[in-house]
């Protein structure tokens, strides 16, 4: 009897620490966003048509809706979704402290970033293209702005992709802002701005003036998530599959940019793998 | 034998009552009495059974847990080895088929009357031919996986649909072609415009699904492996867990007899409680040298292929967009972007503050790439030969690793040329030279792919050897949990009849 009571207390302290790591052991993948039941959703505030903070606080914009039809998928209703500002600077460290679960915000995936962050999408592939006065029918495409005034925004690359990458010889002009810049394109101190088609046709939307559709870069807009998210990476993914066979990506680019005049991909765009 | 028990332990138990034979009907109902109010447990006997009963319910739970992280570990190798994984890297046949259609038809329409230029204008044909039928191959191995997710399924069927509009839109550019009887890289607009419809349906519908068919079910494994894999290392925890308590259970009724019987040892239990360390040390070290396989075949097998079919892929398609730049002028610009792209994605250099565009890529690959041995720790490019690097050592993989990174240097020599003769105004040149007339460009960019094509060899033979351990370590444990626990019962039961029969 005392051989057994004893085995009894001996196989108790012997079980339950195993019993304890063998539940442990079952969910060897890391915490994911497709397991959360709210999220922080890091977007931009100041994209016309992309992400917009309204007076009010709340946000608005492509990106935006996207992100809600992506948490959605995820099993997040609107109500539990946190928007917030998140400046290109700050993406990758914001991501990693975990400040925000997810970016869509004209996040474009390159292969230095893949290092720090796993990208989901991408939800679309923009284009650097050239936005003119209507009366500059001359400029067909990016070699046509040899010896015009280009906009260079500080902090953008842009303007690089033109005279650096393409040696096209434009004058870069500096300007603070892309909305400055319209200003300056509709005042004559400029002649052309360019930089990714979607960020254009936001701050077209209701101005003078022409998108000449050449398109001649690929901006991968994707889905940021914590490096490492492989699985939360996978679901976005489908989420995204779903957003554009059941219309609804259709939808939401006519909603944004369909009055611009630019030319829309409705097609689901290549995804990029998660690593 | 001599009835010699051992002074009761506190509290003494009583002498076993001696039955009455005379009564059996009497004698049934007492012992049922006797069971219920749990009396046998106060009897010697009734206590070694006890003993025997719950070390025989632990073997059996042992042989149970045995059995299905067992089942678990062939539910791996099947899904990776043997059925999902071998399909999906099928399916990236897919892709690959449809971009180098898309790459023959560029060819034809460039070459124009010059039927003997680049590979020749039948051998075109016929390549163009065969990767259609490897395009149907493989969206068949995709409609396979595609099983019950009507999303994917959905894709498939798209791509399906497609491929008969392009094919359609093909037909179109190439009847146009040959009326125009154009000279080698002189193709007429309304040829290019004809092949611009084809193209872009290819860029912008076709080939991204077939790419995210294969991320996919490639996810779909991946997943699959991540469960099997926890699954199959929880079940060797339960199995060490269990083995554990069938010894302790054993040592514990080998302490009750020795105390009871004053006897040191009893062999056959002694044997039994050596077998349940055996069958539970060689269960869980089956279990860790599977995940270990598994994890091999999955690492440096499956997600390898996988990586270096796509830069396969990818590289042939950018090598196409030298003949789209050269076919149409009009977007050359946007082409010679997509290249670099696509180089970009296979190889990137760090190119520190430099502007990124071709004629630094080419810089940086001779700076960083050249000077990279393959097995060195710092590895100074990403894409997907800086994934791959960063995964080699040395050996057969890195040797083949360095002829891939030598061919692809050749390879972008070539295109510096190319663009070189185009963008001074000389198209014949550019054409010549990128057909091979008056270069090595086509057999070079064929060498390229025979070494690429070898170091994926190299990740196929890891695969098979890691499913073939699997398989290998698997084999016969059929039989072994069952057998080993039968053979263990049997000594338990053999070690106590005598004690027990000592009570008749």
């Amino acid at each position: 009897m005392r051989a057994i009571r004893a085995t009894a207390a001996a196989l108790t302290a012997a079980l339950l620490p195993a019993l304890l790591s063998g539940c442990g052991l079952g969910a060897t993948e890391k915490k994911s966003v497709a397991d959360k039941d709210s999220l922080v959703i890091g977007v931009k505030e100041d994209q016309p048509a992309l992400g917009v903070k309204r007076p009010d606080g709340t946000y608005e914009g492509f990106d935006v809706d996207v992100a809600t039809y992506v948490a959605g998928k995820l099993g997040v209703p609107k109500g539990n979704l946190t928007f917030k500002t998140t400046n290109s600077s700050v993406r990758e460290e914001a991501l990693a402290k975990g400040t925000v679960d997810m970016i869509v915000a004209t996040y474009s995936i390159t292969a230095k970033r893949k290092m720090k962050v796993t990208f989901a999408g991408p939800y679309y592939v923009a284009h650097q293209d050239t936005f003119v006065r209507a009366d500059a029918t001359a400029v067909k495409d990016v070699r046509d702005l040899k010896g015009k005034r280009i906009c260079e925004v500080t902090g953008s690359n842009s303007w690089r992709r033109v005279i650096e990458e393409r040696k096209v010889d434009a004058k870069p002009v500096t300007v603070n802002t892309y909305g400055a810049c319209m200003d300056a394109l509709a005042a004559g101190r400029l002649d052309a701005v360019s930089t990714d088609d979607l960020i254009l046709a936001g701050f077209a939307t209701g101005r003078p003036g022409r998108m000449i559709n050449a398109p001649f870069t690929d901006e991968k807009y994707g889905v940021g998530l914590k490096k490492g998210d492989l699985r939360g990476c996978e679901e976005v993914n489908r989420a995204i599959t779903d957003m554009y066979q059941d219309g609804t990506a259709q939808r939401l680019l006519a909603k944004w940019f369909g009055k611009s005049g630019l030319k829309l991909t409705t097609s689901v765009p290549q995804f990029e793998g998660c690593t | 034998m001599t009835m010699s028990p051992a002074p009761p332990a506190a509290p003494a138990p009583p002498a076993p009552e001696p039955p009455e034979p005379a009564d059996v009907a009497r004698h049934r109902s007492g012992r049922l009495r006797t069971f219920v109010r749990g009396r046998w447990l106060k009897t010697i006997p009734g206590r070694i059974r006890a003993h025997v009963v719950l070390c025989l319910a632990a073997l059996v739970a042992l042989l149970a847990v045995l059995t299905v992280a067992i089942g678990n570990a062939r539910d791996s190798v099947q899904t990776i080895g043997h059925d999902a994984g071998p399909q999906v890297v099928a399916t990236g046949t897919l892709y690959f088929a449809l971009s180098d259609m898309d790459a023959q038809v560029a060819n034809i329409l460039l070459i124009g009357r010059e039927h003997d230029l680049g590979i020749g204008y039948d051998e075109t044909l016929r390549v163009y031919e065969k990767r259609r039928a490897e395009a149907d191959a493989a969206a068949v191995q995709a409609a396979q996986l595609a099983g019950r997710d009507p999303a994917l399924k959905r894709t498939v069927q798209e791509v399906l649909d497609g491929l008969g509009k392009y094919e359609r839109l093909v037909g179109q550019a190439m009847q146009l072609d040959v009326q125009s009887d154009h000279a080698p890289g002189e193709t007429p607009t309304q040829v290019v415009d004809a092949y611009r419809q084809a193209t872009d349906l290819m860029k912008l519908q076709l080939l991204p699904k077939a790419y995210n068919i294969t991320l996919d079910t490639g996810s779909h494994v991946r997943q699959s492996y991540e469960t099997k894999r926890s699954a199959v290392l929880t079940g060797r925890a339960w199995v060490a867990l269990t083995g554990l308590v069938v010894l302790l259970l054993l040592i514990a009724t080998q302490l009750y007899l020795v105390r009871t019987f004053r006897r040191v040892l009893n062999p056959a239990l002694v044997l039994a409680t050596l077998a349940t360390i055996v069958l539970t040390a060689v269960g869980a070290g089956l279990l860790t040298a599977h995940a270990g396989h598994i994890r091999k075949a999955k690492d440096d097998g499956f997600a390898s292929i996988l990586q270096l079919s796509r830069a396969r892929a990818i590289s042939h398609s950018a090598f196409a967009d030298e003949s789209r730049y050269l076919l149409d002028p009009g977007r050359a610009d946007t082409y010679e972007q997509t290249y670099l792209d696509k180089s970009l994605s296979v190889i990137y250099p760090d190119l520190g503050d430099k502007p990124v565009n071709l004629e630094n890529y080419y810089a940086g690959l001779e700076q960083k790439v050249a000077a990279y041995k393959p097995g060195d720790k710092a590895v100074p490019f990403l894409g997907f030969f800086g994934d791959e690097a960063r995964t080699t050592d040395k050996g057969r993989e890195a040797d083949a690793l360095a002829k891939t990174l030598a061919a692809y240097r050749t390879v972008q020599r070539n295109d510096a040329r190319m663009r070189q003769l185009a963008s001074a105004g000389n198209r014949a040149g550019a054409v010549d030279l990128r057909m091979g007339r008056t270069s090595n460009a086509i057999r070079d960019f064929d060498a390229y792919d025979a070494a690429l094509y070898a170091l994926t060899t190299v990740h196929q033979d890891a695969f098979d050897k890691a499913i073939e351990d699997a398989d290998g370590g698997l084999r016969g444990w059929n039989a072994v949990p069952a057998t080993g626990a039968a053979v263990i019962a049997l000594l338990i039961l053999a070690g106590v009849r005598p004690r027990l029969a000592e009570f008749r």
